[in-house]
């Protein structure tokens, strides 16, 4: 059953098994890379086949249109949709296990990083206890593009989460992601408790700085946001402070 | 009074019960529930029969299969260990993490606290409570006379000559602030050397670089040999007349070496320097004697000795610490208080400014009182063969690197091993291990991202044993790091 918004970066497609595709206009996105849908009667489950591995029997997998010369739609409302589809997927993962596995395959589908380039130490997010690295900047149409990498592979998995859901984002609505968005997407936690809230957090405030930075003529419409980054910075500290025993 | 004596009762209780249940440790596992000793009945856990390790009468059921065939006939990791006779007194060693029985392995960052000290704690607050030093009242001579109790005991565990010369402080790292701040302000002079080794703590490295800033000081660190231990030859080469303190761990967090402190010492006297030494990883595990080695400065933390948080303790000889000016100022630590002046109390209490962490003292003591019923050469022969066994079971995982030096005859090595394996981040087997099995690692710098940078890597994993842990613990443990080695491998 299709159902949602049509955008037109995405190609949606339903088969008679419905499945779903979803393809990104991603710059960097590599074609090989095959993404699946797959509804469930009542909530959307949505499954990620990575290169290697998993099929998922009683689906057709149907190729993924990657088309990287669609035009961009405008993003208004992509980014909610694709924060609250991303939460709607993990939170439907009970098991903190699963949750592991998702952002495994996550890593697995994040384009692969020019390491000389992405890991440069400006690129550097800082308070992650893992080394995570992450690059912004701008296309022809205004929009942020992200490249992030990281040496460990549940980080990478993060990243890239992230990068799904805010690459090819405006400017502007980067910069209004808020930490508490992503609480749902805890790995490994019960209940809300803030160690891996960290990462995700650490790694969010580094794009929408690095975000800010590629726009220096309009630092005001950013400043609510960086009110609640402090804010959010003395909770980070504090998470360090017990992170860092 | 009735209410006094129903507490004295239960003190009673308390120390009768814990004499005998040391002694006939199968007595406590045969009435675990007896309620007419507040000891057991407060011992409120949930025992799966995954979780439920007995010792003394029975074999112990442990479900998991042992990983490694070495030392599975050492009697001292049998099931009648230190471990499985220890574990029942850790409440919170038997729960479930994530569907798994946990097994907690990171005791060099914090270890946990027997029964007893929780009672110690909760009969403090219910029974006696009430600020020290000054008050005239019974419960307030009640709690002096039990934080001070606390104190000898503390100096009493490390043979320290006078109480007097225990300073209770928040915690380690305030000790060696203390000594940095006021010892090392007064005494350290534009181009004195400190030395240190590139292994220690940011708690021992930290306060000294802020008062060399403050004073002109130099720090001068040793490095490693090609063992992975700390370069003992090259530290002593370092020691010259400009050296006026040396500050080195007793026992290593992260590479699990031991520094032959007495030699140290020596060689550091020789040139007129002093040592403080950060006992945080020994006192624990070990017989730590101040006086046969010497050591000008000792500094350790009570949580991770099976105390609470919230309290620590200075050692410094009594010639030191009278001659060191305050450090914190306020009450307690004060003689007599005019508007422009004020004249200070004699160590300990100089050092002690405002109102202590009582409770938690007391708890310590608590604290060194199991221990020291168990014995530490006990507690510390069982976890060097622990030790051996956590350190070969782990050489049996492809593609791993254990830091730190061999165990061999000459060379021990504490319960802790610290170690990457290849292609695989830390943080990433830290995760897996909890969310998959239940075992708790760390992950990280652990406090010594100078010896991190030295051995070329950004984080390593941590597995750390305490008295309480058993070769089961390990067991599980290498399953669990095996499973999560094929899993991480799986998906390259």
């Amino acid at each position: 059953m299709v159902s949602g918004p049509t955008i037109t970066t995405l190609s949606l497609s339903s088969s008679s098994s419905s499945s779903f595709l979803f393809g990104f206009s991603s710059l960097k996105f590599s074609q090989r890379t095959r993404l699946k849908f797959i509804d469930n009667v009542n909530e959307r489950k949505f499954t990620f086949a990575p290169l290697k591995c998993i099929r998922v029997s009683g689906f057709d997998s149907c190729s993924a249109s990657t088309a990287t010369e669609a035009p961009l739609a405008p993003s208004s409302e992509l980014v909610s949709d694709k924060l609250h589809r991303l939460a709607t997927e993990f939170r439907a993962l009970h098991e903190p296990i699963d949750r592991v596995k998702r952002l495994l395959h996550y890593a697995a589908i994040l384009p692969p990083a020019d390491e000389s380039r992405t890991r440069a130490p400006e690129n550097r997010v800082t308070g992650c206890t893992t080394q995570v690295w992450v690059e912004a900047e701008l296309d022809e149409s205004g929009r942020v593009r992200f490249r992030a990498d990281s040496d460990s592979e549940i980080s990478k998995g993060f990243c890239s989460c992230l990068i799904c859901v805010l690459d090819g984002a405006d400017p502007e609505e980067v910069a209004m992601v808020k930490a508490d968005d992503l609480s749902d997407l805890n790995v490994g936690l019960h209940g809300k408790s803030h160690s891996r809230v960290n990462t995700w957090h650490n790694v969010l405030v580094a794009m929408q700085k690095r975000t800010k930075a590629l726009l220096p003529q309009h630092p005001q419409m950013l400043q609510p946001v960086l009110h609640t980054c402090t804010f959010s910075r003395q909770l980070q500290f504090h998470l360090l402070c017990m992170l860092h025993m | 009074m009735p209410l006094s004596t129903l507490t004295l009762f239960n003190l009673c209780c308390n120390s009768i019960m814990e004499t005998v249940v040391h002694k006939l440790p199968s007595f406590k596992l045969l009435n675990p529930t007896s309620s007419s000793s507040h000891y057991c009945s407060s011992a409120t856990t949930t025992r799966t029969s995954k979780s439920f390790r007995i010792g003394s009468r029975r074999r112990s059921f442990s479900i998991s299969a042992s990983a490694s065939a070495v030392r599975q006939d050492n009697p001292a990791l049998g099931s009648v260990s230190l471990g499985h006779i220890t574990r029942p007194d850790f409440p919170i060693l038997h729960q479930e993490v994530n569907g798994s029985r946990l097994v907690y392995l990171d005791n060099a960052a914090t270890s946990q606290k027997p029964t007893a000290v929780l009672n110690a704690l909760q009969n403090y607050y219910e029974a006696y409570n009430s600020n020290v030093h000054r008050g005239i009242h019974y419960l307030s001579a009640r709690a002096t006379d039990e934080y001070e109790l606390a104190r000898k005991k503390v100096a009493a565990f490390i043979n320290a000559s006078d109480s007097r010369e225990i300073v209770f402080t928040k915690n380690a790292t305030e000790a060696i602030n203390l000594v940095a701040y006021s010892w090392g302000l007064s005494n350290l002079k534009p181009e004195d050397e400190v030395i240190l080794t590139i292994a220690e703590h940011h708690s021992a490295i930290v306060p000294w670089q802020l008062v060399a800033q403050k004073t002109g000081a130099i720090l001068k660190f040793a490095s490693l040999n090609q063992d992975e231990a700390p370069d003992v030859d090259n530290l002593r080469q370092m020691f010259s007349r400009k050296t006026k303190i040396v500050v080195v761990h007793h026992v290593s967090n992260t590479l699990a070496s031991v520094l032959p402190i007495e030699e140290i010492v020596l060689w550091a006297h020789d040139v007129g320097a002093k040592v403080l030494v950060d006992a945080c990883q020994s006192v624990p595990h070990m017989v730590v004697n101040v006086q046969s080695l010497n050591v000008d400065f000792l500094v350790a933390s009570s949580h991770k000795m099976c105390g609470p948080t919230g309290v620590g303790f200075l050692y410094g000889k009594s010639e030191l610490l009278s001659a060191m000016p305050p450090f914190l100022g306020g009450g307690e630590m004060i003689s007599d208080v005019f508007l422009d002046h004020s004249t200070y109390a004699e160590p300990p209490s100089r050092f002690e400014a405002g109102t202590p962490a009582i409770g938690e003292a007391i708890g310590l003591g608590a604290a060194i009182d199991y221990l020291s019923r168990l014995g530490m050469q006990k507690i510390h022969d069982y976890e060097i063969e622990l030790a051996k066994y956590l350190y070969e079971s782990l050489l049996s995982v492809p593609n791993i690197h254990v830091y730190g030096p061999a165990p061999s005859e000459n060379v021990d090595r504490a319960a802790l091993c610290s170690f990457n394996i290849e292609n695989i981040h830390p943080t990433d087997i830290a995760t897996f291990l909890d969310q998959q099995h239940g075992v708790a690692i760390r992950s990280g710098h652990h406090c010594a991202q100078p010896l991190h940078r030295h051995l070329g890597v950004n984080a390593s994993a941590r597995a750390s044993l305490h008295f309480y842990n058993t070769k089961e613990d390990v067991d599980d443990f290498i399953q669990a790091l095996n499973d999560t080695v094929n899993f991480f491998n799986s998906f390259k």
